[in-house]
């Protein structure tokens, strides 16, 4: 749910589908391993860290990437955020090796047991500080003027620009959100599974098909959305196979777009 | 167009070339030229989507896995010899194109590409989860080679050796360059280019966008499911890596850093980016690395690529197409 309000937070304002945000994701994930596992940091420092971390690299490489190309053809944005893709799997491939990381920390192999229904602990961690975070975002958004003029410039670019927005500030900004949402959801999971390069692709496409599914550049649609689809999916690994959720989530996701593609909660869909 | 035109002597050379490299070259070399022309056909059928129709696919790997699988398993578990099963995985995977393009074509811009890349993730999923049929991680054995082909005075075509798997290989890449070269030159393909530069003006002009889309879909699906087979018949086993989403972007990557749009684009970039990695010979974990920054640095300063780039290279001193094409002039 954090990587799909971080991507719609992009794909509002930019346009741009980041495919990257699932990789960024791993990228936090494994930075948190390596600052508990190796240099023995504290776990909740190393999640603070992390989202530093993760926003400093969005503000590069939003300069690096997306500012010079701000205004070539859209396609061009896309083919970007693929090569950035590429750029993270190589070069988690090569760091981080091919094998599967436990990432270890004191309460991970807990699991609390209410009656019949067993939890993780690290899952009931990642779920409340989900809402934490999901809330201290709906204050920014509404609460403040910058979140003001982010939803303004989400809603209608030009028109922000007319109001004073600095448009492209903005958009630096909800790139750097974006990815240091990417950066706590990262850490936050990464005890809860496996750490592998390639983890952040099944989310990714999980995170895209809730934000088309509650609706595009609505946060409140990414919520909702990864709400439902989440009961889904797991539900579908439960009564079908886990291997097969994914592809239940995605037919999921073409059947929105064929019969209601502006989603559940969204605006109109296309902007020229 | 002049007989002698500077394109045509370029395309002759690079055919002579490619015919006579493999005589003089070993046998490593040889299989490096064959990857090369297997995955220039596929470079050369995403470019018909995305170069002419406008219309960016990550999906393109599926295609590529279901036409590899497709001969696998008609050629291997139905025991049908290879050109019946060749034949059959081509119209496969034209089918599946068309079948997901019809929902997907309704969609534009982010969308498509979200469908796209999504089909190719169930795709990589199916054919890693459904053991009993793809043989799972374990991958397919036993494709067959191609038959050989009887010729008029008791002679035959064989295809054992590697040179002569190549040669087929490279018989395909003319011949569908080919057909792409015809298609873009045709109504149809100036439709496609319409497409490109503006749907919402090609609908306006009473163009079926949707049809035209489909077709190129449908037709650019088709030969990326050659490029499979063909892979599936040199390399004898295919795994599911095949058909893992990033081998689509491998090859968009070749596509753009060679020139997306342009007839010699794709051939160029996939050569390119193969030779590069084979010249320095990196890490295969390290290629995704470089290639995405390859990728990443042309679509920044080169987007046309470097066919792309000569092209207003040559335009800016006045020299050669003196025609005037525009942005997807035609080589």
């Amino acid at each position: 749910m954090l990587l799909a309000s971080g991507l719609t937070i992009i794909f509002g304002i930019l346009n741009v589908p980041n495919f990257a945000q699932g990789h960024l994701y791993m990228v936090a994930a494994y930075l948190g391993f390596y600052m508990v596992m190796s240099y023995a940091t504290n776990y909740w420092l190393a999640l603070v860290l992390a989202t530093f971390a993760l926003g400093i690299l969005g503000l590069i490489v939003y300069f690096l990437v997306f500012y010079p190309i701000r205004n070539a053809p859209e396609v061009n944005l896309f083919v970007a955020a693929m090569a950035l893709l590429m750029i993270l799997e190589g070069g988690a491939l090569y760091l981080f090796g091919t094998e599967t990381k436990w990432f270890l920390i004191p309460w991970s192999r807990r699991v609390l047991t209410l009656g019949e229904l067993s939890l993780q602990v690290q899952r009931l961690i990642v779920i409340a500080g989900t809402v934490v975070v999901m809330m201290a975002l709906w204050v920014f958004i509404k609460k403040t003027a910058l979140g003001a003029a982010l939803e303004a410039t989400a809603q209608h670019r030009e028109g922000a620009l007319l109001c004073g927005i600095k448009v492209s500030r903005i958009s630096a900004m909800a790139f750097v959100v974006g990815t240091a949402l990417a950066g706590i959801a990262g850490v936050l999971i990464g005890p809860a599974v496996l750490l592998m390069p390639t983890m952040g692709m099944g989310p990714l496409l999980v995170a895209f098909s809730a934000i088309i599914f509650g609706g595009l550049g609505s946060i409140a649609g990414a919520v909702l959305g990864a709400l439902l689809l989440g009961v889904v999916e797991s539900l579908a690994s439960g009564y079908i196979s886990a291997t097969y959720s994914l592809i239940v989530v995605f037919g999921i996701m073409i059947v929105t777009l064929l019969f209601r593609p502006k989603g559940l909660l969204g605006r109109e869909v296309w902007r020229p | 167009m002049k007989i002698f035109s500077p394109v045509r002597i370029g395309w002759s050379l690079a055919l002579i070339l490619a015919i006579l490299l493999p005589l003089v070259l070993g046998e490593y070399l040889t299989s490096i030229l064959l990857l090369i022309a297997i995955w220039s056909i596929m470079a050369v059928s995403l470019n018909l989507l995305y170069g002419y129709t406008g219309q960016l696919s990550l999906g393109h790997s599926a295609f590529l896995g279901i036409g590899a699988y497709a001969l696998g398993l008609i050629a291997v578990k139905l025991h049908i010899g290879f050109w019946p099963a060749f034949f059959a995985s081509t119209a496969i995977s034209g089918l599946a194109g068309f079948l997901i393009g019809i929902p997907a074509l309704k969609l534009r811009g982010p969308y498509f590409v979200l469908v796209t890349l999504g089909f190719a993730a169930i795709v990589g999923v199916i054919v890693l989860a459904w053991v009993d049929f793809t043989g799972g991680a374990n991958g397919l054995a036993g494709m067959p080679r191609p038959n050989p082909i009887p010729l008029p005075w008791g002679a035959e075509l064989r295809f054992d050796s590697l040179r002569s798997m190549y040669y087929f290989t490279l018989f395909f890449l003319v011949l569908i360059a080919a057909i792409c070269h015809r298609l873009v030159h045709s109504l149809i393909g100036r439709t496609f280019l319409a497409i490109s530069h503006d749907e919402n003006l090609a609908e306006s002009l009473g163009i079926n966008t949707m049809q035209k889309k489909l077709i190129s879909f449908t037709i650019s699906a088709m030969f990326s499911g050659v490029a499979g087979a063909l892979y599936a018949s040199y390399n004898v086993v295919i795994s599911p890596d095949l058909a893992y989403f990033a081998r689509g972007m491998d090859v968009l990557a070749c596509l753009i850093v060679g020139g997306a749009g342009t007839m010699a684009g794709p051939i160029v970039g996939t050569f390119v980016m193969t030779a590069i990695p084979e010249g320095l010979q990196i890490v295969p974990y390290l290629k995704t690395l470089i290639n995405g920054i390859i990728l990443l640095l042309f679509i920044i300063f080169l987007p046309a690529g470097i066919t792309g780039g000569f092209k207003a290279f040559f335009y800016r001193w006045g020299h050669a197409w003196k025609s005037g094409k525009g942005r997807n002039g035609i080589a």
